[in-house]
């Protein structure tokens, strides 16, 4: 298979990108041109990762080493595009933000499909950019005080990890001599103290991405202030990128070496698992609530990670499904519930289940889910997590994992029970939409599936997690 | 394929009453509950009609529902409690309300037949929810703190044996074993000590709280109280056997040996519940208090049936499970129907009903004296079993069971007395109406069934236990 092929999920956003771009410029912001057009790319860039990954293709190495086209960066592939889709569709109502919000959603995703095939330190780093600018500009996309504070503080803050990040791998270069993560692995036979440090600080730049305990400062107040359908592409799709390009660094770079980062990044797991789900506990904004809840799940994430081994990294890329159909289907009922407001409290969702009661039906589900309750996709996440700690023999893990969880039921079974309250009447009762409801089903469908018989999502993940090294 | 069947009827028949209009969901769930039933019966007809198939091959994790001895009469009491729970519910509580019921049922059944620790944790979990829900929305005043209670204390103990799960399947794997959840093979494994005694908590602590044992009873008489009678009914009849079937499935062929080193400080944990369940009960003044810790103190007892370690304790245990659920679990609909009737749960406040309610009185008399242990009727027949099983192993805990049983007579009579009869202070209440009556006799003549031909159940049990127990010898245990 040419190079073309195998980049054609890329190229297809790309192309669609600048279709998308000249479409606004010739026929502004009528029949949702740019809408239509980020869709349709997003869908059929997702249809050829699908196809590509069906050919059980060998890695692919392209670019000396900078892209890595294997069946691990088809499946990000799989996920980030999901994620995209969701979020214009969740952005569809939204006309105030005007024609950029598909565009930019596009780029957003292209950064975030470029985390999964990156193959040496300038990939990673562009594809962290590419991943990053397009959201500064989304965050701040609302016009309002909060609008504004979000997209500054997710810019500065932004900007300065992305600093580090170019810093801890300007300092690996030097320790190390070469830039491609492959090559990392035979050279890390010295100990010199800029090794260290590039390491550290190029860890610290992942972990604010994505949303690790000490660097997760910026993600409820960025989290509240962005448009909804932005946050969820925040909650899911940067998540994925980052997820996946801190497994591909470690799992390449520094498989020989995991007593390095290893424990560290375990004492960090269970710090972010409690930390999260602690501070999710007080919550009463609903978007404050899922940043919150973000940050634990990032803990779970890292579960994986830490573990170092090939359980932990298949249980890790399983993980992002079921919580990204979770983060799906609760935005898309924030969105269907805020109507014209700009944030959802806890108690703007009382009364729901006897005025629209499928829609309650299907955020029971998204938060059980979340919850980690069986017959959902999240249970079965936590238990391949729990299996891959244990295989690993690391039993502090396992019960961090079980703490957090505990800690994680009281901030998602209030907003349930907040259903059945009686709530104010005169609120108008939500509207479906039609792209609103379509997200909801799917994330619905996908988590409830992922519940019942995850067998073939099982498969599908311990065919692109296949890092023959790991064992 | 019959078990498979049962719980795919009360499945899918949940999911048909979210669809019935709102006065006809009653109807449809007693109809779908009848046919469970019904299937059921077949299934006692040919039991050993199980289903073992792969499910996730990737974790050696396997479809696999069978009944045996040991389940086959909790699946009954399963199929039967929520028959009369569903007749004895209100219409007008909606089809929500009988989903989550048949729910409930679907879940339960899974649980009491799931033979892959996997699968039988997942509907270990899956039982919470629809308490969870039936709390939140259809009880007291303070049904979402119980509710919250509910599920938080019982996820508490799930959560770490779901650890303890995982951690026995991983040991299993260690010497070369294949990765596997099902039970049969996990019996064979061998621990390291150091992690045994971990494991070994982590699955006490959430089969201890589901029953509920003291001290792990916190939410029990918040739940108890708070829930609309049925579903009391359900929680004391159905689900506190769960936890008690835990022990019987997993950890008496898993831990036998642990069991006997520890088995003492068991006992005095159990006797204490025992003993704390009575002392409680005695000084309720709400009776739906009592009967909340009557039937802690009676758990108590069948707790200290297995944990006596003898094969005629651990008999009468598994009797006393089926026989105490279907007793219990009428004495709560009656006094749910007498609440229902009276507005009032206070025994202070009711005095001399039998005089405009002969048949209610009855009724609850009938009940009263099963739970209390009469002779000839059930609750005698599992207590006896139990302390023949105490007096062979240690004489002490069988006198202070002894004792105990003086008390249930007192606090049952109490009640009863205090409601029923005394003067007639000219409270008119309405008696029970014929279509009441005719799904309460049926009850009433399954709990004389059992006391009057208990070998209808030991006769079945016994060879499951049997095996159960042989392979306990098999460890090195003394039976």
């Amino acid at each position: 298979m040419s190079s073309f092929h195998l980049m054609l999920p890329e190229y297809l956003v790309v192309g669609f990108v600048l279709l998308a771009l000249l479409g606004n410029m010739l026929v502004g912001n009528r029949l949702r041109l740019a809408s239509w057009l980020g869709l349709i790319g997003l869908l059929s860039s997702f249809v050829a990762s699908a196809s590509i990954w069906s050919k059980s293709l060998q890695p692919q190495v392209m670019v000396s080493g900078g892209i890595v086209v294997d069946n691990y960066s088809l499946l990000v592939n799989l996920f980030v595009l999901l994620a995209g889709i969701g979020a214009i569709l969740l952005g569809w109502g939204e006309r105030r933000w005007g024609q950029e919000f598909p565009v930019l959603t596009m780029i957003s995703v292209l950064g975030m499909m470029i985390l999964g095939m990156a193959g040496n330190t300038i990939v990673l780093f562009l594809g962290i950019e590419v991943l990053s600018l397009p959201l500064y500009i989304l965050a701040a996309s609302e016009h309002t005080a909060a609008g504004g504070e979000a997209g500054l503080k997710y810019l500065l803050l932004g900007a300065f990890s992305s600093g580090i990040l170019l810093f801890g791998l300007a300092l690996l270069y030097g320790a190390l001599g070469s830039l491609s993560f492959i090559h990392f692995a035979s050279l890390t036979n010295t100990t010199s103290p800029l090794l260290w440090a590039g390491l550290t600080l190029t860890l610290a730049g992942i972990f604010f991405k994505l949303g690790i305990v000490p660097f997760h400062m910026w993600v409820p107040d960025v989290y509240e202030g962005s448009p909804s359908a932005v946050t969820q592409l925040m909650a899911f799709g940067t998540k994925v990128g980052a997820a996946a390009i801190l497994l591909r660094f470690l799992d390449f770079g520094f498989y020989l070496t995991p007593q390095w980062w290893g424990p560290a990044l375990g004492y960090l797991a269970v710090l972010t698992m409690i930390v999260g789900n602690l501070l999710a506990l007080p919550q009463t904004d609903l978007k404050r609530l899922l940043g919150y809840s973000g940050i634990g799940h990032a803990g779970f994430l890292l579960v994986g990670v830490a573990t170092h081994n090939l359980d932990g990294a298949r249980a890790m890329l399983f993980y992002l499904l079921p919580y990204g159909f979770a983060v799906l289907g609760a935005f898309a009922v924030l969105i269907l519930v805020a109507g014209n407001q700009d944030t959802v409290t806890i108690s703007d969702l009382k009364g729901l289940a006897s005025r629209r009661p499928l829609m309650a039906a299907f955020f029971i589900i998204v938060m059980l889910s979340f919850a980690g309750i069986p017959l959902t996709g999240g249970f079965v996440g936590k238990f391949y997590l729990l299996q891959a700690a244990l295989f690993a023999n690391q039993p502090g893990l396992a019960i961090g994992l079980v703490v957090g969880t505990l800690l994680g039921l009281g901030a998602y079974l209030r907003p349930v029970q907040a259903l059945f309250s009686v709530g104010d009447e005169s609120r108008a009762v939500p509207a479906w939409t039609l792209s609103g409801a379509v997200v909801l089903i799917v994330a619905v469908i996908g988590t409830i599936g992922l519940g019942v018989y995850p067998t073939p999502v099982v498969h599908l993940v311990n065919l692109s997690a296949n890092f023959f090294w790991l064992h | 394929m019959l078990v498979v069947w049962l719980l795919a009827v009360a499945l899918a028949g949940s999911l048909v009453t979210l669809f019935m209009p709102r006065q006809s969901a009653k109807g449809a769930a007693g109809i779908i509950g009848a046919i469970v039933i019904g299937i059921y019966v077949a299934l006692l007809m040919h039991p050993g009609q199980g289903v073992n198939v792969r499910w996730i091959p990737a974790w050696g994790i396997r479809f696999h529902l069978g009944s045996d001895g040991l389940s086959l009469f909790l699946l009954g009491l399963t199929v039967v409690m929520t028959e009369v729970a569903i007749l004895a519910s209100k219409a007008e509580w909606g089809r929500m309300y009988y989903f989550w019921i048949l729910f409930l049922e679907f879940g339960s059944l899974g649980l009491f037949s799931a033979l892959d620790l996997f699968l039988f944790y997942i509907f270990w979990e899956v039982v919470l929810i629809p308490i969870f829900f039936l709390l939140t929305s259809w009880s007291g005043s303070k049904g979402k703190r119980a509710a919250m209670k509910w599920l938080i204390m019982n996820l508490f103990g799930s959560l770490f044996m779901l650890i303890g799960i995982v951690a026995v399947a991983v040991i299993h794997t260690q010497p070369g074993g294949p990765l596997t959840f099902e039970i049969s093979q996990l019996v064979n494994i061998h621990m390291d000590a150091r992690v045994t005694p971990w494991i070994f908590a982590a699955f006490f602590l959430a089969f201890a709280i589901k029953a509920p044992l003291w001290p792990f009873h916190g939410w029990m008489p918040d739940a108890y109280g708070e829930a609309p009678a049925p579903v009391t009914g359900l929680l004391a009849g159905v689900m506190s056997k769960a936890g008690i079937y835990g022990f019987l499935r997993i950890m008496l062929p898993l831990f036998f040996p642990e069991f006997v080193q520890y088995q003492t400080g068991l006992l005095i944990l159990a006797v204490i519940g025992l003993l704390y369940g009575a002392f409680m009960a005695l000084r309720q003044t709400d009776m739906k208090m009592v009967t909340a810790y009557a039937s802690l103190s009676h758990l108590g007892m069948i707790a200290l049936g297995i944990f006596s370690l003898t094969r005629v304790g651990i008999l009468g245990a598994t009797f006393q499970m089926v026989a105490h659920g279907l007793m219990v679990g009428g004495l709560f609909i009656i006094l749910g129907l007498l609440e229902q009737r009276t507005g009032s749960r206070d025994i202070a406040a009711m005095q001399g009903l039998n005089a405009s309610a002969p048949r209610m009185a009855a009724y609850f008399l009938f009940f009263a004296l099963a739970t209390l242990g009469l002779p000839g009727l059930p609750g005698f027949v599992g207590e006896y079993l139990i302390i023949q099983g105490l007096v062979a192993h240690e004489v002490v805990f069988a006198v202070i069971a002894v004792i105990v049983l003086v008390m249930a007579a007192w606090y049952m009579l109490r009640v009863f007395q205090g409601v029923m009869q005394g003067p007639d202070k000219g409270q008119k209440i309405l008696d029970l109406r014929a279509g009441q009556v005719w799904w309460i006799v049926p009850l009433a003549g399954l709990v004389l069934l059992l006391g009057v031909w208990p070998n209808g159940i030991t006769a079945h049990a016994v060879p499951s236990l049997y095996h159960a127990v042989h392979l306990l010898a098999a460890k090195g245990g003394g039976v």
